[in-house]
């Protein structure tokens, strides 16, 4: 299911491409905000309705839980930190940290590489069997991956794998790979051909024109395929959940229902928790907003 | 082009690599190793020094540190074996059940489900069973069952606790407006039009979680469709859910709606639970297992339980009772590597030791006959239990085929709650759903 | 690129692909023609599995409820979504010292798990102790405070607006690209000739955007036919209340770990099966459709 999700933005983004014939950067002379006022006042406000549930998680991590309980829904007052403490002493949550880390980012750099070599072949060579693996691929978006857990489970079983960050790390891997491949074949598609056949004659190898140039010009594109597969392997709790078994391997939202069933009526632990599982995201796609930004736009103005 | 039809002009191609897939798939299938003939391969390690590890799994994650404890004494007693106890997220532990009894690094002794929802673990080969090694004679019958296949009859688990539903109610609450726990069925209404008028919330109930419905069923209204006797009635096909006295019994349910929070179907059990221990509904039904929650969320509240006591229209002789059934059963997994060390674990999960520190630790009513719990209200449980005891009868009897009994049960009260469908109507859906796969015994 | 030199840069991709997806999917679908005894695979078993999904209960109820909800979760989604989403993307290009930030904030939903996401609108939408109907009985509107996710006339619309409200940053984004990529003379050519904003928008802008609401809709299609996390953290496995935020992975998710039954794992499978063909049957016509939408447009 994510990955058909995440895909929601990117790949839509590519449709319109063609069809705009030579955009004119933005329009650097918007005479005035459509709408006016009332119309600012209803993008703020809508602004306010996306983040006020996850302020208030942040404001209700802050507060006491016996505080909790009597009211749900009060403001810290005075804030404590107590449960922090709590919940990364307690909750194991510096290891499920480095587990989630080096699994989401070994995923994340194994799809994207991967899937970038596939798709510039994808791309460029003319042979039938090109076309055939592309719908392969392509068909990979619509296999709801979480209903072959079983099979999954009993593969890693006989790959030994179980217990594995490096198994769960490829499987995330290869998940990904239909949507990123979907992304950047389209990308690769816009670039102008005759940047290879320049490089030919300087004499570069397929892997050097790829790698020296071809990459490089679709870097936008990659940091929001990375940012977007970031995020649901990140969150993903049901993998984890049966092919590891040692809580020295878990990953943060495995942790996460741990700690969730240890602190059932621990509420404040329990929002903790959730604010240190989510602000790396929230810190991550902050850093990158930029380059997806740009990512966008690169892909619409070619 | 757009990529629309870049979709577009690969679907059919697409189609073809399907078929083609599905062509492979035959070969594949051939070769790939049927989950059930991977080599056996439990976790229990074996140390150097001939030391065994036996792996335990639970879905208590709030009592791994009490297994812990117990099993220390186990430890102590044996000083070949050491026990890793490994506990998971209730609502995810089917899950992993289901993949650890299948293949590499599952658990020796794992806790599995009880009576019908044991039966795939079983009818699977994942379980050793247990006959002519433990023994269970002298054990309450309904806890019995909770352990046995259906097909062949064996013994694959020993029972944990026995759970018991009931009324708890907050005593401070009751004082203050001068009630006390009530014998009849008028004084049990009398309390919850006064503490209605008060402005308690006279019982919560968390409606939106259709699992707490069939014990909401129980508690308030087993008397009201005869207990055990209609156990054996509707077993022996005699009786069915369409029975006036069942009926009745769901109707009785729809009329006390009006003493639950409002909107009920869209509070959740844990909302229920903190109205409860925030002191602003007076009573909930609830299990045995609940008992510790409410301590533990409110350690400075006086907690009182009673029977209902039989709605009018009961059938003749029908008394207040308590429903009870046995969970958290432990078995040993097929694939154990040390089926002979893990079968003498769970044999001494049968002893009077074991069962009082169950008590004591985990706060539960151990299913081990004789064993007294300490806590007073859990002793006066078991106690309601031992005295007038009734089968939960949709878990202990009509889990044994899908749709359940609790899951239609629990849908339909839903539905009377909602005003979608009257008892009469709720009570035919179950009868419905049930016969689909339910066979009276004469 | 050459024939050889193309697929040793394909090899890895489709290497970890085949072996992690495409041959567990295929095993999947495989365990669907077999008999089971929990684990157990037993004999070839034809379309035993499938027959017994149209047949038996509780698939003959809860199957068709449960592939409605899907469609209701699509349509519903792809209205609401395309609607916000490009109403705010063409509301915020004509802002652009603001865009970036606002476009921030409406992602921000996103980044929580959807687990996360239901347990925090599931309290702010209690009827016992949730803000929203304090503040709607507190404005006066005491005929909207609704037990929301209590009723199944609103649950699922409920969990269709929160799927909208996380994903919202989507179309925002994308069509804010899009509309980045209208030429701004053709707009500028209508206003000369004397076109409103709302007649340059419907006949120039709208039209250009169809592809990209194209492709939306499709992933829109195939997103909300697999839709599992949202619904369990709202409605649990059992999509309360009374059924009414069931959906088929769901109803898979039951059937294959909390039913018991023996035989779970083939009919799940065969549940599996069915997704899969419902998913890319749809996924087939959209496509079909749209193509066909885009011939008139650009022709």
């Amino acid at each position: 299911m994510t990955t058909a999700v995440v895909s929601t933005e990117a790949p839509g983004e590519a449709s319109t491409t063609p069809v705009a014939p030579r955009p004119r950067r933005r329009a650097p002379r918007v005479n005035r905000p459509v709408g006016g006022a009332g119309a600012g006042v209803l993008l703020w406000g809508y602004a306010a309705l996306a983040l006020v549930p996850l302020l208030l998680m942040v404001s209700n991590s802050f507060r006491s839980n016996a505080d909790l309980i009597t009211d749900p829904l009060g403001l810290p007052a005075p804030p404590t930190t107590s449960s922090y403490a709590e919940a990364w002493t307690t909750g194991n949550f510096a290891t499920y940290f480095g587990n989630s880390l080096l699994v989401t980012v070994g995923a994340v750099a194994v799809s994207t590489s991967v899937a970038t070599m596939a798709a510039y072949a994808l791309a460029r060579a003319r042979s039938r069997i090109f076309r055939w693996l592309e719908s392969l691929f392509l068909s990979g978006l619509m296999l709801p991956i979480h209903l072959a857990i079983l099979p999954i489970f009993y593969l890693f079983d006989g790959l030994g794998l179980i217990d594995s960050r490096l198994g769960l790390m490829l499987m995330y891997a290869a998940s990904g790979i239909p949507f990123s491949v979907f992304v950047l074949t389209t990308f690769f598609r816009q670039l102008p051909e005759e940047l290879e056949e320049a490089a030919a004659l300087d004499g570069a190898t397929s892997w050097q024109t790829f790698w020296r140039i071809m990459v490089p010009l679709v870097r936008p594109a990659l940091a929001t395929v990375a940012v977007f597969r970031f995020v649901p392997i990140w969150n993903d709790f049901l993998f984890p959940l049966v092919l590891l078994r040692r809580e020295d391997k878990y990953t943060l939202p495995v942790g996460l229902t741990t700690f969730f069933g240890e602190n059932a009526t621990n509420y404040s632990a329990v929002f903790a928790g959730l604010v240190i599982t989510t602000i790396p995201l929230i810190v991550l796609f902050l850093v990158a907003t930029k380059q997806i930004v740009a990512g966008l736009t690169a892909g619409m103005a070619k | 082009m757009t990529f629309a039809p870049r979709l577009t002009g690969s679907s059919r191609p697409a189609r073809r690599s399907v078929l083609a897939i599905a062509a492979l798939s035959g070969a594949l299938v051939v070769t790939a190793c049927s989950p059930s003939t991977t080599g056996t391969s439990g976790s229990g390690g074996e140390g150097g020094d001939g030391k065994v590890t036996l792996t335990v799994w639970s879905w208590r994650v709030e009592d791994q540190a009490a297994y812990t404890r117990i099993f220390d004494a186990y430890e102590k007693a044996h000083p070949d074996v050491t026990i890793d106890v490994k506990a998971f997220k209730a609502t995810e532990y089917n899950k992993i059940l289901a993949t650890g009894l299948a293949g590499a690094n599952g658990p020796d002794v794992p806790q599995v489900r009880s009576y019908g929802q044991l039966q795939g673990t079983v009818a699977g080969k994942s379980l050793l069973p247990l006959d002519g090694k433990v023994d269970l004679s002298g054990w309450d019958d309904n806890v019995v069952a909770s352990a046995k296949g259906k097909e062949d009859g064996k013994t694959y688990s020993v029972p944990l606790a026995r759970q018991t539903v009931q009324m708890f109610y907050n005593q401070g609450l009751f004082d203050k407006n001068g009630l006390k726990a009530p014998t009849t069925w008028a004084e049990f209404i009398a309390a919850n039009d006064r503490l209605l008028a008060a402005g308690v919330t006279p019982i919560a109930v968390g409606a939106k979680d259709d699992w707490t419905l069939p014990i909401v069923h129980e508690v308030l209204a087993a008397p009201r469709f005869g207990g055990k006797a209609f156990q054996g009635e509707v077993l022996s096909g005699k009786k069915t859910f369409t029975d006036p006295d069942w009926v009745g019994s769901v109707q009785v349910v729809g009329e006390l709606a009006k003493y639950m929070p409002k909107n009920v179907t869209g509070v959740a059990q844990t909302d229920a639970q903190t109205l409860f221990s925030a002191e602003r509904a007076a009573m909930i039904p609830g299990g045995s297992f609940d008992l510790s929650v409410f301590q533990k969320a409110n350690p400075g509240m006086k907690i009182g339980i009673f029977q209902v006591p039989p709605a009018p229209g009961s059938p003749s002789g029908s008394t207040a009772t308590t429903a009870g059934w046995a969970d958290g059963n432990f078995a040993v997994s097929a694939r154990s590597k040390h089926p002979a060390e893990a079968t003498e674990l769970v044999t001494w999960m049968t002893s009077k030791e074991f069962g009082q520190m169950v008590t004591d630790d985990i706060k539960q009513i151990s299913a081990v006959p004789g064993v007294e719990p300490t806590d007073p209200l859990l002793k006066q449980m078991s106690d309601s239990y031992a005295s007038s005891g009734s089968p939960y009868l949709l878990l202990t009897d009509f889990r044994y085929g899908a749709p359940s009994g609790t899951d239609l049960l629990g849908k339909g009260l839903q539905e009377l709650l909602l005003g979608s469908k009257d008892a009469a109507e709720v009570s035919q859906d179950l009868d419905a759903g049930v016969k689909t796969w339910f066979k009276p015994t004469a | 690129m050459r024939r050889r030199t193309g697929l040793v840069f394909v090899a890895p991709a489709l290497a970890l692909f085949a072996v992690f997806v495409l041959y567990p999917m295929v095993t999947a679908f495989s365990y669907a023609f077999f008999q089971w005894q929990g684990t157990t695979r037993g004999a070839f078993a034809g379309l035993e599995n499938f027959a017994t999904l149209f047949t038996k209960a509780p698939f003959t109820t809860d199957l068709p409820r449960a592939v409605l909800h899907n469609v209701l979760f699509f349509v519903g989604t792809l209205l609401i979504q395309n609607t916000i989403g490009l109403t705010i993307a063409y509301l915020l290009h004509s802002r652009p010292r603001t865009r970036r930030m606002l476009q921030t904030l409406y992602a921000m939903p996103y980044l929580v798990s959807p687990i996360v996401i239901g347990y925090l609108w599931t309290l702010l939408l209690s009827p016992t102790f949730g803000p929203v109907n304090t503040l709607l009985t507190g404005l006066g509107l005491e005929s909207w405070a609704l037990p929301w996710l209590g009723d199944p006339k609103t649950a699922l619309w409920v969990v269709i607006l929160v799927s909208v409200w996380q994903w919202i940053g989507f179309p925002v984004l994308l069509y804010g690209a899009a509309l980045g990529g209208v030429p701004e003379e053709l707009t500028e050519a209508a206003r000369v000739d004397g076109a409103s904003n709302r007649q340059a928008f419907s006949r120039i802008t709208l039209p250009l955007l169809v592809p990209a609401v194209g492709t939306v809709s499709v992933l829109t299609f195939i997103f909300a036919m697999e839709a599992f996390a949202l619904p369990y953290a709202f409605g649990g496995s059992t999509g309360n209340p009374a059924g009414a935020t069931d959906f088929v992975s769901l109803l898979f998710y039951r059937t294959a770990f909390d039913s018991g039954a023996a035989d779970a794992i083939g009919s799940s499978s065969a549940l599996a099966t069915l997704l899969f063909l419902l998913i890319f049957g749809g996924a087939y016509v959209a496509t079909a459709v749209l193509r066909r939408h885009e011939r008139r447009i650009t022709a």
